[in-house]
């Protein structure tokens, strides 16, 4: 690679951990949120059907 | 049907009561007054480093609207606490008053207390940490930032005072409301403030777009307060 | 005082319900078609000019080629989408204080628990591009400034509902304080951007889109609304179940 391509190039590789981490960044923010989201409603589900039976059972 | 008092005489009945009990136990003013006194020592240990009068001269305007949104709070804080305590809100809620009188009131005393406070706090200030730069020329201007910036905090920190005065952890959930939603009126007036203390001959270059954009925040913010006081009050 | 008309509440099941899968599928496509855009069809966006010229791909390259530039493309599509969430959580807050119905604040909540989560992937991509650009972690520029100033709003507005039990004050608390930060945001970052600043100057560095960036920012945005419309359901759905669970313990408690 000559002198002038090196320059032109430069700042690619410095610059690509920032560039991973911002795109990484995103998709990990979200998909954490939606992972505790989800666990989260699924309990929910579950109680909603104990408490739809015990309901059931009472009347 | 007996007509009911005008607004404006609202108004007035509702600010007189204000003063009139700040007159008597001057309960507001010394507070704000000592705590101002004492932000003041805190600088004077703060800037206790700082070589010439001149470092103090670019920070000024920094430090005294530092000051007066810290001494601001602890008013905003007390300001709605008594009529909390004493009930006198429910009172004044019975009567068919009109919101925005009841707004406007509380706000204005709030500006007056803030305003005194401000008017003693600016030449300690000075005296304490600028006594050997001379006063610039620009001086005179000062009122302009300190009149805008004093009215855009009394107007939103009359309504979150009142959003507070019925939360748990008032005081410090007061802080958190207020200074984000302050930051664009407090960072023009600073800027304003730093240029008329500097006093560089072009200071109106920073001083008239600071000035302008605090007055377009008092304007928008006083209008949104002054619409949503009604629902605040009533809930 | 006649009852006026009841308003439509928001329910599960409803039409924005069955477009809510498909939504998260179009968003899942179009921001994966974006990120490739971004990397193999966006041109790079030229920095500073080198000394002489070097044939790459077919044309003449005289500047550094600037690979930073690419956190842009889901940079700004984020930011415009917290944007939007905003402005449906003003709408519901407005929704709120007229109608008193609890469905429309929480709804109104639901929209800032989303855009807090737009607010804050904002503000780290943006912290990236800075780190990198100016060197620096912070600056007080006017951009990063608002940024910083609407996440403290939007948490002050979740310790303002955690403050407050009563269901109705804290909507109505919540519902004024909604609003009024909703107006804070644009005049904090006219404020930020008009008044000159001595040692930070305002970074100009619109150079216009070219199409194919454009075009890349454009799939990029419709994905992350669609993703940002598909998490708002999903999150209601889940507001609404819990909700539902109360009310069944209640009734069970009887």
């Amino acid at each position: 690679m000559n002198a002038v391509l090196a320059e032109i190039y430069s700042t690619i590789i410095p610059s690509a951990p920032y560039i991973i981490a911002a795109y990484a960044a995103i998709w990990v923010i979200l998909l954490v949120w939606l992972f505790l989201q989800f666990r989260k409603q699924n309990k929910l589900a579950a109680q909603l059907d104990v408490l739809e039976e015990a309901l059931a059972e009472k009347d | 049907m007996a007509s009911k008092p005008s607004a404006w005489r609202q108004y007035k009945i509702l600010l007189a009561k204000d003063l009139r009990r700040e007159f008597h136990t001057k309960d507001m003013i010394t507070s704000m007054g000592v705590y101002a006194l004492l932000v003041l020592i805190i600088y004077g240990a703060a800037l206790g480093q700082t070589s010439s009068s001149l470092d103090v001269l670019q920070m000024s305007g920094g430090l005294l609207w530092a000051l007066f949104v810290l001494t601001s709070l602890l008013g905003l804080n007390r300001s709605f606490s008594y009529e909390r305590e004493a009930a006198a809100l429910d009172g004044i809620l019975l009567v068919p008053m009109d919101r925005g009188a009841i707004f406007l009131a509380k706000a204005t005393s709030n500006f007056l207390f803030m305003l005194v406070v401000e008017v003693i706090a600016l030449p300690v200030f000075w005296f304490f940490f600028l006594a050997n730069t001379g006063l610039p020329a620009s001086m005179p201007y000062v009122a302009v930032p300190l009149l805008l910036g004093t009215i855009g905090m009394a107007g939103v920190g009359t309504l979150l005072s009142t959003i507070t005065a019925a939360t748990r952890g008032k005081d410090i959930l007061l802080a958190v409301l207020f200074i984000p939603l302050i930051f664009p009126l407090l960072y023009a007036c600073v800027t304003a403030t730093t240029a008329v203390l500097v006093g560089s001959v072009d200071f109106m270059d920073a001083f008239f777009p600071s000035v302008a954009l605090s007055a377009g925040y008092d304007v928008v913010m006083l209008l949104a307060s002054w619409a949503l006081y009604d629902f605040v009050i009533s809930a | 005082m006649a009852k006026t008309k009841q308003p439509k509440l928001p329910e599960i099941g409803q039409w924005p319900d069955r477009l809510a899968p498909a939504a998260i599928i179009g968003a899942l496509v179009l921001t994966t078609v974006g990120f490739l855009m971004a990397f193999f069809y966006a041109v790079p966006v030229n920095g500073a000019a080198v000394n002489g010229a070097e044939l790459i791909g077919g044309s003449m390259v005289t500047s550094k080629l600037l690979l930073s530039q690419k956190i842009f493309y889901f940079h700004m599509p984020v930011a415009i989408t917290s944007m939007v969430v905003m402005v449906f959580m003003a709408y519901y807050c407005i929704r709120y204080l007229t109608t008193r119905e609890q469905r429309f604040d929480m709804c109104a909540k639901v929209c800032m628990e989303v855009a807090l989560l737009f607010v804050i992937a904002t503000m780290i991509t943006g912290e990236m591009w800075t780190r990198f650009e100016w060197g620096v972690w912070w600056t007080w520029e006017p951009r990063l400034t608002t940024y910083l100033i609407l996440t403290i709003l939007v948490i002050a507005y979740f310790i303002l509902r955690t403050a407050i039990d009563d269901p109705e004050r804290r909507g109505v608390f919540a519902a004024v304080f909604g609003l009024i930060s909703f107006l804070d945001v644009p005049i904090t970052f006219m404020v930020t951007r008009i008044i000159p600043s001595s040692l930070h100057p305002v970074v100009m560095r619109e150079s216009g889109m070219t199409l194919d960036m454009g075009l890349t920012v454009a799939v990029c945005a419709v994905g992350f609304l669609l993703l940002a419309f598909g998490l708002y359901r999903f999150r209601f759905r889940g507001q609404r179940l819990a909700e539902r669970t109360q009310a069944l313990k209640e009734a069970l408690d009887e």
